[in-house]
C-alpha cells in the first residue's frame, strides 16, 4: 500500500516537473493522427472534402479510429478469417526473446574480447564489417531454406539485434578509463580480476544502450523475419496475411501493434537501465 | 634492538627512461638517483614535463623503465604490486562502488574473507574521517572526500610505500591545505613511507622531510633539501619562507632551462 502510494506520488511528480514536454509530445501525437484523417477524408472526398470524388485506393488508407476500432476487436476476438492478434503477439513476443538471448550471449563476449584485445578485433572486425551492413531482409531467402521455419525468423530478428549490443560493448570496452586500470593494478589485481571487476561494470552501461537499440531493430526485422512464414505466426506474419487478403485495416492494426510492443519493450529495457544506473551509482 | 637504525626503503639507482615519439627517442630520465628511508616524506619537484610522475609510476610498476634499478626493501621492482599503493590526481574511484567498497577492492582481489575486510575498512574509514558515508557511491562526493578514499583505498593492502601523483592538484586551495594537514595526520599515524609527486613548492616545504628539485627533460635529481622544520608548520613563518625561497630559486632556474629549450627546439 506504502509502496503503491510512493510509486502514484513520484509519478504525480514527474508529470507536474515535464508537463512542458508531455504537454508537447501529445500535441505532436494529435497533428500527427489529425494530418493522417485529413489524408484520409481527402482520398475519400468526405468532409472537409465534400465535392472531391472519391479515389480508388482510398481503402488503403482508412480513418484512424475505424483501424483503433479494429485493433481492439483484433486482441477481443478471433475475426472472419481466423485470424487472433493474440496469439501472434505470444508468437513475435517468444521470437524476439530468443532472438535477443542469443544475440547477448554472443555479442556480450565478443565485444568484450574485441574492446580489450588487438588480436580479437584483427580477427573479428572483418566479418563484422562486412557482415553488418547487409540488411537482414536479404538472409530472409537463405535462412528460411536452411533454417526452415523455426530457426530461420529468430535467425533474422537476431541478427538485427547482434550488431548494436556487439558494437556498444565494443566501444565500452575501448573506452574504459585507463587510469581505473592503472589503480586496479595498484591495488593488486590480476589480468582476470581487471576484466571482471572493472572492464565488464564500465562496460555495462553501454550494454544497455545496445539492448534499446537493438530492441527496435530486432522489432524492424519481424515482417522480414515472418514474411514467408514462421511457426506459430506471429504480427509480422499477420500483416502480411492480411494485406494478402486486402484487409488494409487489419493489417493496419498489426502495424500499430508492433509500434506499440517496440516501444513496451525499449520502455522496459530503459526502466531496468535506471534501475541498474541507480544501483550502481553511476547517474 | 635497532632502535636508531634508519633502512632504506625505495632505492633508485641510473634510472632512465627513452620514450618513443614518432619514432623520435624522447630522454625522459637520465640517472635519476634517489634513496628514501623507511617512514620518510618525500616530495618530488620540478618543471612540468620533468618526468617526476614517470619516476613514480615506474616505482609503482606501472610503466617499464629503460635502464637502472629500482628496489623496495631490497626487492627489485618488475611490475606492480600491492606493496607499493598508489593515490592519483584523477581520484581513480570506480564509480560503481560504494566508498567501502572501493576501499576493500585490494583486499578483495586478494582472496580476503569478508569479515576480515568489513574490519579492515571500518577503521580506514574512521581513520580518513570518511564515517557515515560508508555506502554513499563517488559521484555524491566532494574532491577533498573523493581523495580520503583513494587514500583508503591505497593504505587497506597496508603497503610499505604510499606513492601519490599530485593527490590534490585538482582540488581547490582550502581543501588543499586541509588535505595537506590531514595526510600528516595519517602519515603520523601509519608511519608509512611516502613519495610524493608535486609542482606546487608551498605543498613540498609544508609537507616533506626532504624536497627532491629535479631538472628539466632529461630529468634527474637538482638538489635534495633537508626542509628540517618542526611540524606543524606555519606557512606564514620566517622559516618557512626561507626554505620556501631557497627552493623556488633552484626551480627558477630548471624553469627558465626549459623555457629556452622550447624556445629553440634541437
Amino acid at each position: 500500500m506504502g509502496g503503491m502510494q510512493r510509486t502514484l506520488n513520484t509519478l504525480k511528480k514527474a508529470i507536474l516537473q515535464n508537463w512542458k514536454q508531455i504537454l508537447l509530445s501529445g500535441v505532436s501525437l494529435a497533428c500527427f493522427v489529425a494530418g493522417w484523417w485529413l489524408y484520409s477524408a481527402w482520398l475519400h472526398g468526405d468532409w472537409p472534402f465534400e465535392g472531391r470524388e472519391r479515389v480508388d485506393f482510398a481503402e488503403y488508407v482508412p480513418y484512424p479510429w475505424v483501424v483503433l476500432q479494429v485493433f481492439i476487436d483484433s486482441f477481443q476476438h478471433v475475426d472472419g478469417s481466423g485470424l487472433y492478434m493474440g496469439e501472434h503477439v505470444v508468437a513475435s513476443l517468444k521470437r524476439i526473446f530468443i532472438g535477443f538471448m542469443l544475440a547477448l550471449a554472443v555479442a556480450v563476449p565478443a565485444g568484450l574480447l574485441m574492446g580489450r584485445s588487438k588480436a580479437a578485433q584483427a580477427i573479428g572486425s572483418p566479418i563484422v564489417e562486412l557482415l553488418r551492413p547487409i540488411p537482414p531482409l536479404a538472409w530472409v531467402p537463405i535462412f528460411l531454406v536452411v533454417l526452415k521455419f523455426f530457426w530461420g525468423p529468430i535467425l533474422i530478428v537476431f541478427l538485427g539485434i547482434f550488431f548494436p549490443i556487439l558494437l556498444n560493448v565494443r566501444l565500452g570496452a575501448r573506452s574504459v578509463d585507463p587510469v581505473l586500470i592503472d589503480a586496479a593494478r595498484t591495488l593488486g589485481a590480476r589480468r582476470s580480476q581487471i576484466f571482471f571487476k572493472v572492464v565488464l561494470p564500465y562496460t555495462i552501461p553501454y550494454l544497455m544502450t545496445g539492448i534499446k537499440v537493438g530492441l527496435g531493430i530486432g522489432w524492424m526485422c519481424i515482417v522480414a523475419a515472418e514474411m514467408l512464414g514462421a511457426v506459430g505466426g506471429g504480427v509480422g506474419y499477420y500483416i502480411f496475411l492480411t494485406a494478402g487478403m486486402s484487409q488494409y485495416t487489419t493489417m493496419y492494426a498489426g502495424m500499430v501493434t508492433i509500434g506499440l510492443l517496440s516501444v513496451i519493450t525499449t520502455g522496459v529495457a530503459g526502466l531496468f537501465e535506471r534501475r541498474l544506473n541507480r544501483w550502481m551509482g553511476m547517474k | 634492538m635497532d632502535g636508531n637504525e634508519v633502512r632504506t626503503c625505495i632505492r633508485i639507482e641510473h634510472l632512465s627512461k627513452v620514450f618513443s615519439d614518432n619514432g623520435r627517442a624522447v630522454n625522459a630520465l637520465d640517472d635519476f638517483q634517489l634513496e628514501v628511508n623507511d617512514g620518510e616524506l618525500i616530495c618530488l619537484l620540478g618543471p612540468s614535463g620533468c618526468g617526476k610522475t614517470t619516476v613514480l609510476r615506474i616505482v609503482a610498476g606501472l610503466e617499464p623503465k629503460s635502464g637502472g634499478v629500482v628496489t623496495v626493501h631490497g626487492r627489485p621492482v618488475a611490475s606492480s604490486g600491492r606493496e607499493r599503493g598508489m593515490v592519483f590526481q584523477e581520484f581513480a574511484l570506480f564509480p560503481w562502488r560504494t566508498v567501502r567498497r572501493n576501499i576493500e577492492f585490494g583486499l578483495e582481489v586478494k582472496g580476503l574473507p569478508e569479515e576480515k575486510r568489513a574490519k579492515i575498512s571500518r577503521s580506514l574509514i574512521e581513520l580518513v574521517g570518511l564515517k557515515g558515508f560508508e555506502d554513499t557511491h563517488p559521484k555524491e562526493l566532494s574532491g577533498g572526500m573523493k581523495q580520503r578514499v583513494g587514500i583508503a583505498r591505497a593504505l587497506a593492502n597496508d603497503p610499505a610505500v604510499l606513492l601519490m601523483d599530485e593527490p590534490f592538484g585538482s582540488l581547490d586551495a582550502q581543501t588543499r591545505n586541509l588535505m595537506q594537514r590531514e595526510l600528516l595526520r595519517i602519515w603520523q599515524a601509519t608511519k608509512k613511507t611516502i613519495l610524493f609527486v608535486t609542482h606546487s613548492v608551498d605543498e613540498a616545504v609544508f609537507l616533506a622531510d626532504r624536497i627532491v628539485v629535479m631538472t628539466a627533460r632529461p630529468g634527474k635529481v637538482r638538489e635534495i633539501i633537508e626542509v628540517g622544520l618542526p611540524r606543524p608548520r606555519d606557512r606564514t613563518s620566517r622559516e618557512f619562507m626561507l626554505v620556501r625561497g631557497k627552493v623556488l630559486a633552484e626551480l627558477d632556474e630548471e624553469f627558465e632551462k626549459a623555457r629556452a629549450k622550447e624556445l629553440s627546439p634541437d
